[in-house]
């Protein structure tokens, strides 16, 4: 470690050891502490609220210290420093005991921000970088359209323009934290004439401004962690723009590309507490299933396959220190994750037998359900798998594209995305 | 994806260079028939100097690490090199390095490393287990030594070995053993193998003279700590080896053409590609990192090589079945060289036993 960075280290740990405590490491017993196993936020309303302002708070405190936005630049707020000296305060910040602040985080501070800094006017760039930074606001990604999933560059959301404003009619959808956010990244047709991806800009809109509705969308667990938002005739200064006109699907990669680096990162949390080795002997020593032949064999199979992306994953991270940019073989990770996660969680089931088919109030046992029943979004957010394979396969291996997928016909003259007609 | 060390791209360059002009398939069908190109071997020892890559300077060797020994298996593995570096540098070297026996390691280290000895080390018998429990073969103290009586089973390069390393049954418990290649009693019979590019010999042992290294019923001890460091090293040839089948696959989806298309626009041809790919990768990741950690001494090396040894064949068994379906007919001739992986990530998944038993080790490496 060269002498500035182990300068950094040190001044890191001197904040923390100023404003947090360290994390206790409890040794794990069964039936003992939180139980809880969930990739959603199961928390209610009330506690959720707590948490927002408690990670509000910390962004802020890290942000004064000169810990929110480590490798930003300083003329917005930022340190100017590299992103291994980012990954540095991340590892060591793993010690200690903080808000989780994931809800301004993954997406604002790790997607739009990025996109921001990346694609943004002067005025914008001064007015939300500091806030986003800051822990003032939060920032959510207006992409999706009911019409346009996987086939993302297929949006039918209009901005016309009327002035030195655009006005803004559609509906996206799968709009996780837009509740929480004072700021969102939309992206629109502004040219119906040219080809589809060549006719798309970018915005950043106002949350509360008039027009923009956002009704909660329940999942398949029983919470709300997505949203629709409905924009009718919502006005957005041209300054609020991202990018030149009709450039929006550059400025989109941008984002994307800062997605996928986040989901496929190893993610902490009760998650991946409950997924150590040590966690899954002892719920099968307590079911009576640790002497099980094809369980042992099972588990085997699942803990190599978590054991061995941690590894993709320490690589990655030791190469990006090394100065070598991630490719997209990081999208290797990612499908890895969600395949792994939805092995774990049916391995689980099968452990634990019918006490996930109904809550006994046992210990460990229940607490399952949220996870499994969570797995079947891990295959579709962020990119399906099949999306998520195709672009392995094309831009890794350098497959050739499917033929017949129209990129070069007017918009207008396609054939519409979204529900066959009957 | 390395992890920017370019001296590392720089080793990888200059053997897969040497394998592409001395291994190329037709080099590897010559010596399925007539064993390893004595030649080759020769010149790996002088002018790249791989025997000794990872051996000790105090014996004749670089005093490298597992992590660049790595690398070389790597390009070994994708090659299908035909030679005894498996069997000499990685089996019978680590095995002399285990057994904490300094003469011993004076004695056959520096021939191993400039490329004069040809080892092994045999320990399978009929059943084909490495569990040292199961080891029927005995040692009896002689009036100047020992005598070894017994069979082995799937000993590789056993029939060309100078030097044979044996664990067997002595008094105080399971023991190594140094043993003449030419010594007498000792008979090497080829065995019939699934895979033509790693061949494997049966030894039957009547009364050989064996010297003891390390202590006896230090035997179990040695093995496990062997098996650790072989399964690290023949996951970097699986992983190598699965690494090379997934690029003939994508070549073939790039350039065969079947309803006037390439097939790789087909999104089941790509798909399968792309499940290649995450195999691999992870395969590579958990190969790589065993490596560096055995280098460090980490106390997680021992779970990271079981880690890599259970995804690296099953990286490896799967991208050669799949390559030879996105082949099709073409895959399935004696001509085309799927099926060679195809014999060679069998034969590497089962070697050490297979997934009835790495599956078990992995568990008790984690104490589970």
């Amino acid at each position: 470690m060269p002498d500035d960075v182990k300068e950094f280290a040190r001044q890191a740990r001197e904040f923390l050891d100023a404003h947090a405590t360290r994390a206790e490491q409890a040794e794990f017993r069964w039936g003992q502490g939180e139980d809880t196993v969930a990739y959603f936020n199961a928390d209610p309303p009330d506690v959720k609220d707590v948490k927002l302002h408690a990670a509000k708070d910390w962004q802020r405190t890290r942000y004064e210290n000169g810990f929110g936005w480590i490798s930003g630049p300083p003329e917005y707020g930022g340190q100017g420093l590299t992103p291994v000296h980012e990954l540095i305060y991340n590892s060591i910040e793993a010690e200690y005991d903080v808000p989780d602040t994931g809800t301004l985080s993954v997406i604002g501070l790790g997607m739009i921000g990025p996109t921001i800094l990346a694609h943004g006017q002067q005025a914008i760039k001064d007015r939300y970088l500091p806030a986003l930074y800051r822990g003032d606001i939060i920032a959510c990604q207006l992409f999706s359209e009911p019409g346009a999933g996987s086939d993302l560059a297929g949006l039918q959301t209009r901005a016309v323009p009327d002035g030195e404003e655009w006005v803004l009619d559609g509906q996206k959808v799968w709009t996780s934290i837009a509740r929480q956010s004072q700021i969102g990244m939309a992206l629109c047709r502004t040219d119906v004439n040219a080809p589809k991806h060549k006719g798309i800009t970018a915005f950043l809109i106002d949350m509360s401004a008039p027009g923009v509705d956002v009704r909660p969308l329940r999942q398949m667990t029983g919470g709300s962690d997505f949203n629709e938002v409905f924009l009718t005739g919502v006005r957005v200064p041209d300054d609020h723009r991202l990018g030149e006109v009709n450039a929006g699907w550059r400025v989109a990669v941008t984002t994307l590309m800062n997605e996928r680096a986040t989901v496929g990162g190893e993610r902490g949390g009760t998650v991946a507490e409950a997924l150590a080795p040590e966690r899954l002997a002892a719920l099968m020593r307590a079911t009576g299933t640790l002497n099980d032949g094809a369980l042992r064999r099972d588990l085997s199979e699942l803990l190599a396959d978590l054991l061995a992306a941690g590894h993709l994953n320490r690589r990655a991270v030791r190469a990006m220190q090394a100065g070598v940019t991630p490719g997209p073989e990081r999208s290797v990770a990612k499908l890895m994750h969600a395949q792994n996660l939805t092995r774990a969680a049916h391995f689980v089931s099968e452990v634990l037998g019918p006490r996930i088919i109904a809550d006994t109030g046992e210990w460990g046992t229940y607490a399952w359900a949220e996870l499994l029943l969570a797995t079947p979004a891990l295959r579709i957010l962020g990119g399906t798998e099949e999306v998520m394979k195709n672009i392995l396969a094309e831009r890794v291996l350098r497959l050739p594209k499917e033929p017949g997928i129209d990129s070069t016909s007017p918009f207008r003259e396609l054939p519409r995305s979204g529900k066959a007609a009957s | 994806m390395n992890d920017g060390r370019e001296e590392l791209d720089d080793l990888r360059e200059a053997v897969r260079e040497f394998l592409a002009a001395k291994s190329p398939e037709t080099a590897v069908r010559a010596a399925m028939e007539t064993g390893h190109d004595p030649a080759v071997w020769d010149q790996m020892a002088r002018q790249l100097r791989l025997p000794g890559l990872a051996l000790p300077a105090d014996y004749g060797g670089d005093g490298f690490g597992l992590t660049e020994l790595e690398v070389v298996l790597e390009e070994m593995g994708a090659a299908l090199l035909c030679s005894p570096f498996f069997g000499t540098v990685v089996l019978a070297a680590q095995t002399l390095l285990a057994a904490n026996d300094k003469a011993a390691c004076e004695r056959y280290l520096p021939g191993i490393a400039a490329g004069e000895t040809i080892a092994t080390l045999a320990v399978a018998e009929s059943s084909g287990s490495w569990d040292p429990a199961g080891i029927a073969t005995r040692a009896e103290r002689t009036a100047d030594g020992w005598a070894l009586t017994g069979e082995k089973s799937f000993v590789v390069d056993g029939s060309i070995a100078g030097l044979v390393l044996l664990v067997a049954q002595a008094p105080a418990g399971p023991a190594l053993f140094a043993v003449d290649g030419g010594a007498p009693g000792l008979r090497a019979e080829p065995m019939t193998a699934l895979d033509p590019t790693r061949p494997l010999a049966a030894l039957t042992l009547d009364g050989v003279p064996g010297e003891l290294i390390g202590a006896e019923g230090e035997g179990g001890r040695m093995l496990s700590q062997v098996l650790d460091v072989a399964c690290v090293a023949l996951a970097a040839e699986q992983a190598g080896g699965a690494r090379r089948c997934l690029e003939m696959s994508a070549e073939y989806a790039r350039t065969r053409f079947q309803f006037g298309r390439a097939i790789g626009t087909f999104q089941a041809i790509k798909h399968k590609c792309a499940d290649m790919l995450a195999r691999v990768e992870l395969a590579e990741a958990a190969a790589r990192e065993a490596a560096r950690l055995a280098d460090e001494a980490a106390a997680d090396f021992p779970v990271a090589a079981a880690t890599a040894h259970i995804c690296s064949s099953r990286a490896y068994m799967f991208a050669a079945a799949e390559n030879i379906q996105v082949h099709g007919g073409i895959g399935f001739t004696w001509e085309h060289p799927a099926h060679l992986y195809f014999r060679r990530a069998k034969s590497s998944e089962l070697l050490f036993g297979g997934p009835a038993v790495y599956h078990e080790r992995l568990l008790a490496r984690l104490g589970i």
